[in-house]
């Protein structure tokens, strides 16, 4: 994938970021020059390696109990009814 | 007496046996936050009127003979991604900007338990990305050694509170250098501990499978004794390992230090320089320094920023300006864009890093990058797993260059990550790190790094603290 600004404007949309054509304009080419960067991956022999991973065990885990929190985490949010308010959806 | 200049064991001994009390040692500390912080700018918010209470109420605790605890009395200043229950945490960021935790981060708990009282909450690079600090949304914090410089980040704020003796102690995270880097620009000790053995509960993440909180000082007596309180097995963090022990700073027993030549080699010169004499120094008190090499660590800085852009997209997909964020009322927006909205909030760094994560995750990508970058992450495991059965420690720059001016690297992103090329490899593996301060070049602090094998702090604190008492470093500059 050539980092084009399409491109970039098409990952802003998957992360739900908007972004202005001046901020595309500046982070298309400093994205790619980042790519270029990353791209010495291909360059070392990994065909050895294991990618790193921990397993846990279920057993291991803790056991579900709630716990109430002292006060309101939400406090900062809209709220109608009790519940909090957000966009319409279409 | 200038209580300010005293570390955290002076302080704790001095309240303890009523020399001074609490409340004139947070006074003395109020007025020296309000004289230098127009110059510096580390604090995001500054909870004098709960430190004073907390004071006088450990005041009385003293006064009745009650127990108190082993930092009761030290002031200490936590970075403003760790959750303070009641305390504003904002990330410095717009999209926490009315955030107040209903919590206290696990650290934050170990602390109050052990007597100490927060002074504040320090400011950092936007959601704990960055090298300086620049990236925040409540201006830069600068380097009390030279205004006109960067402390280092992200942790920028904790650093430049110490040095600039605002505060004792303070507690910073580390992702990718984040405690070491501005330890090593404001001339103070920070440490990164293992991976596992600090709790990351009430820690604000960016990248949980790299960062850590770790400890800064101006003393190794100041960090090995906030690691004491902070470290060992939580509950709530099931990535905690244990691998605790009682941490001391003063073993004399030589050590097999092993010099990195990557690391060396890609560093400014004069910084270098001081890098081989605090080698000789740790050789005129009986450590064997040799030369080493390790040459997967020429891919740890593509294999960091892969990782850690991938999980921060990931991490920060939560802040929708649904549960918490800044006012904007989502009448007369549809479900996508109202987020996309409320999202375009978040500054140009962490966009990017957002943009480059779901890059290297995308369908079809993901082999190229995320999966060679976590493959290099075991390489590099492996490499330094062999390199620490012949040596117990192993020591370069902790950065590069030496600190530079604020807004030098603002407008070249890449120029920015490559800074921390020597301090990812230790988030990326999992190793304890810490970087202590090794000489000046003018004014400007360099730090050493000393590395150890997982859960060997104890060698590293060895290390830095014989290195500490060689070489006399200064640690807080005139302000």
């Amino acid at each position: 994938m050539a980092v084009t600004k399409e491109l970039v404007g098409h990952l802003g949309w998957l992360s739900r970021i908007n972004l202005t054509d001046e901020e595309l304009e500046r982070n298309t080419a400093q994205i790619e020059e980042i790519i270029k960067y990353l791209d010495k991956l291909d360059s070392i022999a990994l065909s050895q390696a294991e990618p790193i991973t921990t397993k846990k065990d279920f057993s291991e885990l803790r056991d579900d109990n709630p716990q109430e929190f002292g006060s309101d985490p939400f406090r900062a949010a809209p709220r109608k009814d009790g519940y909090v308010k957000g966009p319409r959806m279409t | 007496m200038q209580l300010y200049r005293l570390d955290s064991a002076q302080v704790a001994a001095g309240i303890r046996n009523r020399d001074f009390s609490a409340e004139e040692y947070v006074q003395q500390l109020l007025e020296r936050i309000e004289k230098v912080e127009p110059k510096v700018n580390a604090f995001i918010t500054v909870t004098g009127g709960l430190a004073l209470e907390r004071a006088r109420w450990l005041d009385r605790r003293i006064k009745d003979g009650e127990q108190v605890g082993p930092l009761a009395g030290v002031a200490v200043s936590i970075k403003d991604n760790i959750c303070v229950n009641g305390t504003k945490t904002t990330c410095a960021s717009k999209m926490l900007d009315n955030f107040v935790p209903p919590y206290d981060a696990t650290v934050v708990k170990t602390l109050f338990d052990a007597g100490a009282i927060l002074i504040g909450k320090t400011n950092l690079d936007e959601f704990a990305m960055g090298s300086t600090t620049e990236f925040s949304r409540k201006g830069a914090t600068r380097n009390p050694w030279d205004i006109a410089r960067v402390p280092g980040g992200s942790s920028g704020g904790s650093a430049a509170s110490v040095a600039a003796l605002e505060c004792a102690l303070s507690l910073g995270s580390d992702t990718g250098g984040s405690v070491r880097c501005p330890a090593s620009f404001c001339s103070v000790v920070g440490l990164k501990p293992t991976y596992g053995l600090v709790s990351r509960y009430g820690l604000i993440s960016y990248a949980n499978s790299l960062e850590q909180i770790g400890p800064f000082g101006r003393t190794v007596a100041d960090v090995s004794a906030m690691l004491n309180a902070i470290a060992g097995h939580d509950e709530r963090d099931h990535t905690t390992a244990g691998g605790k022990q009682h941490y001391t700073s003063g073993s004399d027993k030589p050590l097999r230090i092993g010099i990195v030549k990557e690391f060396t080699e890609g560093a400014d010169p004069d910084v270098s320089k001081i890098v081989y004499s605090s080698a000789e120094k740790l050789e005129g008190i009986g450590c064997k320094c040799d030369q080493v090499t390790c040459s997967s660590v020429e891919y740890a800085l593509a294999s960091y920023y892969t990782i850690a852009t991938a999980e921060a997209s990931s991490n920060l997909a939560r802040y929708d300006n649904m549960r918490y964020g800044f006012e904007m009322t989502p009448e007369g927006y549809e479900w996508n864009s109202y987020f996309a909205k409320a999202r375009s909030n978040f500054g140009e760094e962490v966009k990017r890093r957002i943009i480059l994560g779901s890059y290297v995750l995308s369908s079809g990508y993901y082999g190229k990058y995320y999966l060679k970058a976590q493959q290099v992450r075991s390489v590099l495991r492996k490499d330094f797993a062999s390199l620490f059965k012949q040596y117990d420690a192993l020591i370069g720059p902790t950065m590069p260059i030496l600190p530079f001016k604020i807004g030098e690297k603002l407008d070249d992103p890449l120029k920015m990550y490559l800074v921390d090329v020597d301090t990812v490899v230790a988030n990326l593996t999992g190793m304890p790190a810490i970087s202590v301060p090794a000489g000046f070049v003018g004014n400007l602090p360099v730090g050493l790094q000393i590395m150890a094998d997982n859960f060997q702090e104890q060698t590293i604190l060895d290390a830095a603290s014989m290195l500490e008492k060689s070489a006399g470093i200064q640690r807080s500059p005139d302000l």
